[in-house]
């Protein structure tokens, strides 16, 4: 099937976009410019939302997971793979609820998402260190993500209008 | 699969995911930062890869002492009257050092790569602390 084939080359693209977006945020952390730990603006999550709105739930599910399995392999970091999974898969299925709800923009998907990412990660931290003194940083955490989610959202829009005439996707 | 027509522009429903969020941001930070204020009595604790390597009242302290924490990468802490802070660290994230001088009692530094938490509790008279 045509559709098929055209679905998978589409997310191997996006899985490697994703992947490249998160390396080259890693290479230009936003903590260099804003002394806040954790914070980043979650780049990747614009693939995945872009993802969630032009393949469905199952495929953006599977974009996400190749990434945070390949990012952590490219970062040689077992305890990344924690932090990325806990943070993405978590806001995954945020957005995928949230989008269901039809009366919800990408906007308010994208913001959901991202303060699910962050409460994923910091969940992810609280295992790691076995101490729950790193639940202090999410009130910020959650702050930044209306920012960042906005941001996400607003490239994301920009990105499913563009779709909406190239016809890309879904022939 | 595909809904008809994806929402792209901000709706009025958007806001309440925004409120959502912010009602979350401010509940945890009541949770964490409502109980604070005791200013004497701080007790700081400091824990390596889930062993405490170093617990100690900071009014105790009559003069700055240094804990050095060894492992993948080595940090140094700095404890004095006045606060808490970390000084140096070679881990890439630096998150440590951006975190500053901490001195009030609920506050902590995290130093993620080395599984590091330097945290500050309040009334403390006794050892009746427990870290789970």
């Amino acid at each position: 099937m045509q559709l098929k084939t055209r679905q998978l080359a589409l997310c191997a693209i996006l899985t490697a976009l994703a992947l490249g977006l998160s390396v080259m945020e890693n290479l230009f952390p936003v903590t260099a410019a804003i002394p806040l730990p954790g914070v980043k603006l979650g780049l990747a999550n614009i693939v995945t939302l872009f993802a969630l709105y032009e393949l469905g739930a199952a495929p953006a599910l599977t974009i996400l997971v190749a990434r945070c399995l390949l990012g952590s392999l490219f970062a040689g970091n077992a305890s990344a793979l924690l932090f990325s999974l806990m943070g993405g898969v978590l806001a995954m299925l945020v957005m995928i609820a949230l989008k269901r709800w039809q009366k919800l923009s990408v906007f308010g998907v994208s913001i959901g998402g991202a303060a699910a990412h962050n409460i994923g990660q910091i969940g992810a931290a609280v295992i790691t260190l076995g101490d729950t003194a790193v639940l202090g940083y999410l009130p910020i955490l959650l702050g930044v993500s209306l920012i960042t989610g906005t941001l996400t959202g607003f490239i994301t829009a920009l990105l499913v209008r563009a779709m909406q005439n190239l016809h890309l996707s879904h022939s | 699969m595909q809904s008809s027509s994806p929402k792209l522009r901000p709706t009025a429903w958007d806001s309440l995911i925004v409120l959502a969020v912010i009602v979350l941001a401010i509940g945890t930070a009541i949770v964490f930062y409502g109980g604070l204020g005791g200013g004497d009595h701080i007790t700081v604790t400091i824990t390596h890869r889930g062993e405490t390597v170093e617990k100690v009242m900071l009014e105790a302290l009559n003069e700055e002492k240094t804990v050095t924490i060894d492992g993948t990468y080595q940090l140094t802490v700095v404890l004095s009257r006045d606060g808490v802070w970390v000084s140096e660290s070679n881990c890439p994230s630096q998150d440590c050092l951006h975190t500053g001088t901490v001195s009030r009692a609920g506050q902590s530094i995290v130093c993620l790569p080395e599984q590091v938490v330097i945290r500050l509790d309040g009334k403390s008279d006794g050892p009746d602390i427990i870290l789970g």
